[in-house]
């Protein structure tokens, strides 16, 4: 049990900001994260359910998904689930468990920008906006969005283009039901056997997923069947990781150079 | 499954009868200790040291006594009595070196105060305003510095006794040598020389420890708990406070030795006595990992030496144990190492087993599965197969060529007991020959080891690793057992066993025992176990010897009462009991006349010989029949990150007759689980303090669903003459297993020997790409 | 705070702590059958369903479960008739303590009901958070087999 004050449950983005603003305040969505916060000091949780974020909307040129949207429904959505050729459904279906699944939100993902989370990996190899609310409403890339700290701010919409290509998630983990020791995301667009357009995401590193744009740069132009050595070898270099309980940073770097050429090798077969 | 020909013609043993309590757990019934609320009752909370050796200079419970606290205890408040948390016979081998509370702590998670509240949140509220000044001492934290020259005291109270050399941090001692392994050694024409390291392994059963203490009516203390050790916890307990209790164990959520120790009882019965009112104590995940018990983490160095033609000469293990902060079975744990494993090669010229078991400021190590078989057995298996590489055998046919057989013996079963010295045995079933060649034969082993092990193209490797393994079934010459039998006028019995079932089955199987001699069904015979006022003694659940002891005793009690109800029948009949036989819940007389055992126990109630037909009978066990196991891994590796999957795990058993083959597959199925994580997957991780950071499920890893390939389970056809209906044990002896026969495996796939477990992914990485670039 | 709950079938509105778990609630109300084993959401054992999908309800706020229906493995067995997938755990062996088969059998419950016909694999995913000591695993995917194919020929 959490021993806090209130739990309200707002009916409008405005008012659950402006609870927000009270200190000692946490705005929770799936409850996952939040039933494991031991603060002393937290008073208030504030419940987004309310707000009408449960959502994937698909549009012509883009895929809108509520806040409040749970990972499980981002599987079983027929269009969205299959983006990237079958790129979501795979790699969110590698996320914890059907229970978790059936609970985390994906404004819940993101928002507490976890290192290790896989779900800013997977939006940001599909390339994601965020739409937040900190008094006005605004749009940013989540690449920008997870760099910096905006205060009290609520994450009410994800939106995701209609990309082309092949999206690859490979995740390296002890255990199956286990969060990842390094993370990464591979989406390739080819003309024939050439690359045109690049993007490498890592994540778990255990910092909070990153783009790795040297390798994004010498992969592109280049044909993906003979890249996979040199640009294994050339990750290995650039990346940054860490050490922890999990893994340490030499054996990150390694794992990131082996992630890479499996998620190379993916596109091909 | 196809049952196991047998020399006794079997009606219910030997079948697989579903388990007698278990309707009531997959309903969720409320059955274990947490599930039981009691009017009033104070939540019972442990203030736990941060610290991994100090010594508390001052504690003030003043500010903590805020409203809705009954009371807070410190070593002040609770009888200085030395003691062990290990639930062993009486005299414990384990050393006395241990207080409910003391004024010193000896590691991270060390009990300092017991508190007990209305409820969880003033419990926890008050938890954090009892203020502790420690002096902080310099720790031991890394158990093969324990005995460095400067290395601190770890115990220095002048009331420890039975410890081996506390001074230097030694809690016990043991060596024995049989001819002369050094001059052996000399002779071979092939040796190894290696070191072998185990990991500490938390037991990581479902349910966390947890105990309810309260007065009955009648003020009887009473205590709920989830214990595999009732008998032994009450005699404890009666120790420590003076004063009889009533213990009753509920339904288990697991044990495999994490619950043959004291860990909550003390605390609850301290506040009960205090306050005079019920008190429960509900261990966190946490706690559970980290102030309870772990497996002895073990350094064997290995010296083995073998002729050309593969005769094993010599065979050397030196260890070092780590048994943390307190010496809990750490003699009996460390000796297992050798007298259950070394046993299997009773064809060598000398034999050689000794080392310390040390102190240090980690977690108190306990009984685990397995009991150090599963440690020295790593070391033991691996080395045997370096040597047979060297040599260039397969290993199969080196380790059978060179292990026991029916009707011999080896001189270690006298040499090394329980602590003690031990009993002969003749071994009167083994069945490993079977074993070893029918497992190969259906793991497709020889046409398995033609193919090529390294696929460069998509990085993989695959590789093959066989272990050998040998347990016992009970500890001879100590083990006793006890069972009831009652009989109803309505036909059913009541069996009253001391027995502990802590989830494997037990109450179901002694159950089949007694349906079996009776001719009855089990579901006319309602166990009621583990209860000290009620059940007769038993030792409890652990050493392999439930089935062995529990259900020899169930049996002998069971051959009893089948002559007091012929007797009874032969009085009823005036026919002499010779014409009398049981047959389908009645007894038959020659000439034809028959009487239900209902019918026959209503005539004893009201009008006939008026008697109760009730037997007790015990049993102590006088040998430790082994089971024996070959065990076949496959693993695929994935050669760019190190991960290791065990893809197939084929066990082949000899555990004698199998009383419930559903059961026993179970047994089998588990244990190679618990040992494939304790090979590849669960790692205790310190930070500098010594605080374990791998506290909880998140980060300390037990293979999950998908993390295990196959396990398949095959049992030999095996009949021991002195078990119950031909029965040994089946428990333990699959968790010696799967870390050798995972370490073999990869070497064969990689030319890579991986002499520490668990086998981390890095390691295991950092070799592969040293060797193939 | 007050919060309504159908919890099995029967409606319940009750005053609770506003940082109350779903997991402390329902053990209060009696479903002892939610275990807790963990705190850390990662071993399934207090799994209950919410409006038919499996959660963890030592990770769920009762304030959010206000207005919908949850339920527990006390609701899947009526007046003590066992349901296929407690059956098949009893003949395959697949309940050893039996502190995780709650959990199991409402996680499973919830499978058959979106895969009547589950392979090898399915379950093993689909079941992947319920973590179980005791079996190694092999027994309970039998089980489940085994119950998905009663279920189909009922």
């Amino acid at each position: 049990m959490l021993n806090i004050k209130e739990y309200v449950k707002p009916d409008t983005v405005q008012s659950a900001y402006e609870i927000g603003q009270v200190p000692n305040s946490l705005y929770v969505s799936g409850g996952l994260m939040v039933s494991q916060i031991k603060s002393e000091r937290l008073e208030r949780l504030i419940d987004l359910k309310s707000l009408d974020l449960d959502y994937i909307r698909e549009e012509e040129e883009y895929f809108k998904i509520g806040a409040n949207t749970k990972l499980s429904s981002l599987i079983s959505h027929p269009s969205f689930s299959s983006l990237g050729e079958d790129f979501v459904k795979k790699s969110i279906k590698e996320i914890g468990s059907v229970q978790i699944r059936n609970m985390a939100t994906v404004g819940g993902s993101i928002a507490f920008r976890l290192g290790w989370s896989d779900v800013i990996t997977i939006f940001m190899t599909i390339g994601s906006q965020v739409e937040i609310y900190n008094g006005k409403f605004q749009k940013m890339d989540l690449e920008d969005f997870i760099s910096q700290k905006i205060k009290g701010a609520i994450i009410t919409e994800i939106t995701v283009p209609k990309i082309e290509g092949k999206c690859i998630f490979e995740k390296f983990a002890k255990s199956n039901f286990d969060i990842a020791t390094l993370n990464l995301g591979l989406r390739v667009s080819l003309d024939g056997n050439f690359i045109k357009e690049a993007r490498i995401v890592a994540g778990s590193r255990p910092m909070i997923s990153q783009r790795i744009r040297e390798v994004e740069e010498f992969v592109t132009g280049k044909e993906i069947d003979k890249i996979s050595d040199e640009a294994s070898k050339l990750i290995q270099k650039v990346i940054q990781t860490g050490t922890d309980l999990r893994a340490s940073a030499e054996y990150r770097k390694a794992l990131s150079g082996s992630l890479l050429s499996k998620a190379l090798r993916r596109v091909t077969q | 499954m196809s049952r196991v020909l047998t020399k006794e013609k079997l009606n219910v043993v030997n079948t697989p009868v579903e388990k007698v309590d278990g309707k009531a757990l997959v309903r969720g019934k409320p059955v274990f200790t947490d599930d039981f609320d009691l009017p009033n009752a104070l939540t019972v909370k442990i203030l736990r040291s941060p610290h991994a050796h100090a010594i508390i200079k001052s504690i003030d419970t003043s500010a903590a006594m805020i409203e809705g606290v009954a009371c807070i205890l410190t070593y002040k408040d609770v009888p200085h009595v030395i003691y062990t948390r290990a639930g062993q016979g009486y005299p414990e081998p384990s050393p006395y070196d241990t207080f409910i509370l003391d004024k010193k702590v000896r590691y991270v998670g060390d009990a300092v105060a017991i508190i007990a509240a209305e409820n969880e949140n003033i419990a926890e509220r008050a938890m954090k305003l009892i203020k502790v000044d420690y002096e902080i001492l310099p720790a031991v934290l890394d158990y093969e510095h324990a005995q460095d020259p400067d290395a601190p005291v770890i115990h220095n109270e002048p009331e420890i006794s039975g410890a081996y050399d506390p001074k230097h941090n030694i809690a016990s001692h043991y060596e024995m040598e049989i001819g002369n392994v050094e001059e052996e050694l000399k002779k071979c024409d092939y040796t190894v020389d290696e070191v072998y390291y185990t990991p500490n392994q938390s037991h990581a059963m479902m349910e966390t420890h947890a105990a309810i203490s309260y007065f009955d009516p009648n003020g009887r203390l009473t205590v709920i708990t989830s214990t595999q050790v009732p008998f032994h916890a009450r005699r404890i307990l009666n120790r420590l406070f003076g004063v009889n209790c009533r213990v009753i164990k509920p339904r288990i959520g697991g044990g495999f030795g994490g619950k043959q120790a004291l860990h909550v009882e003390p605390y609850v019965v301290a506040v009960t006595l205090k306050t005079g009112r019920p008190a429960k104590c509900v261990y966190t995940r946490e706690e559970t990992m980290t102030a309870s018990n772990t497996r002895h983490a073990m350094r064997f160095r290995v010296r083995a030496g073998a002729m050309k033609d593969g005769t094993l000469k010599a065979i050397e293990l030196w260890g070092l144990s780590n048994t943390g902060a307190y010496g809990e079975h750490a003699l009996t744990v460390f000796m297992v190492a050798g007298s259950k494993t070394l046993p299997l090669y009773n064809k060598v010229k000398a034999v050689k087993f000794g080392g310390d078991v040390v102190y240090s400021n980690t977690e108190p190590a306990g009984a685990f599965r397995g009991y150090g078989a599963p440690q020295g057995m790593f070391a033991l298996d691996s080395a045997l197969d370096e040597l047979a590489r060297k040599i260039g055998m397969d290993p199969i046919t080196f380790k059978l060529k060179n292990s026991i057989r029916e009707g011999e013996t080896s001189p270690i079963f006298k040499i090394m007991g329980e602590g003690r010295e031990g009993v002969e045995q003749i071994i009167r079933s083994c069945k490993i020959e079977e074993c070893a060649i029918e497992g190969a034969k259906i793991f497709n082993w020889y046409e398995k080891i033609k193919k090529p092990r390294i696929d460069m193209k998509n990085k993989i490797a695959h590789g093959y690793g066989v272990a050998f393994a040998m347990q016992g079934s009970s500890i001879p010459a100590i083990d006793m057992g006890g069972a009831t039998l009652k009989m109803n006028d309505d036909g059913t019995f009541n069996l009253l066993v001391g027995a502990t079932d802590l989830g494997t089955g037990s109450d179901t199987i002694l159950a089949q025992i007694a349906a079996e001699v009776l001719h009855t069904t089990v579901d006319k015979i309602t166990v009621y176990s583990s209860d000290t006022d009620i059940t007769p003694f038993d030792k409890g659940a652990y050493a392999s010897s439930t089935t062995y002891v529990s259900g020899n005793a169930v049996k002998s009690a069971a051959e009893k009462m089948k002559k007091e109800i012929l007797k009874a029948a032969s009085e009823l009949f005036e026919k002499p009991v010779e014409l009398l036989d049981l047959e389908e819940d009645k007894v038959v007389c020659e000439d034809g006349r028959s009487i239900s055992f209902s019918e026959l126990q209503t005539k004893l109630f009201y009008t006939f010989n008026q008697r109760q037909l009730e037997v007790t009978e015990s049993f102590v066990s006088e040998v430790a029949p082994p089971p024996y196991l070959v065990s076949f891994a496959e693993v695929e590796i994935d050669m760019e990150t190190g991960k290791v999957k065990v893809v197939d795990f084929l066990n082949y058993i000899d555990c004698g007759v199998t009383i419930n083959p559903v059961l026993a597959r179970g047994q089998v199925e588990g244990a190679s689980a618990q040992g494939i994580g304790m090979a590849l997957f669960e790692d205790h991780i310190m930070d500098r303090n010594g605080r374990l950071i791998t506290d909880d499920f998140f980060t300390y890893k037990i293979p999950a669903r998908g993390d295990i390939g196959k396990i398949e389970v095959r049992f030999a056809k095996s009949y021991e003459p002195t078990g119950p209906f031909g029965a040994k044990s089946v428990s333990e002896i699959g968790l010696d297993t799967p870390g050798p026969a995972i370490a073999n495996a990869i070497y064969d796939a990689l030319g890579i020997r991986m002499r520490r477990l668990p086998i981390r992914s890095e390691e295991l990485f950092f070799e592969i790409r040293k060797k193939y670039g | 705070m007050k919060v309504n709950i159908k919890i099995n079938d029967r409606n319940y509105s009750i005053e609770i702590e506003p940082g109350e778990m779903l997991l402390e609630t329902l053990r209060k109300l009696g479903y002892k059958g939610v275990k807790h084993a963990c705190s850390t959401a990662s071993c399934g054992a207090c799994t209950v369903q919410i409006d038919g999908k499996p959660v963890l309800s030592c990770s769920t706020f009762t304030a959010a479960v206000d207005g919908h229906e949850v339920k527990t493995v006390e609701g899947f067995s009526n007046e003590g008739v066992l349901s296929e997938i407690q059956k098949a755990i009893l003949e395959e062996g697949a309940s050893q303590c039996g502190f995780c088969i709650p959990g199991l059998v409402v996680t499973a419950e919830a499978l058959l009901k979106e895969n009547p016909d589950p392979n090898q694999e399915e379950i093993i995913e689909y079941l992947k958070g319920n973590l179980c000591r005791c079996t190694g695993y092999e027994s309970q995917t039998r089980a489940i087999m085994k119950a998905a194919k009663a279920r189909r020929e009922r």
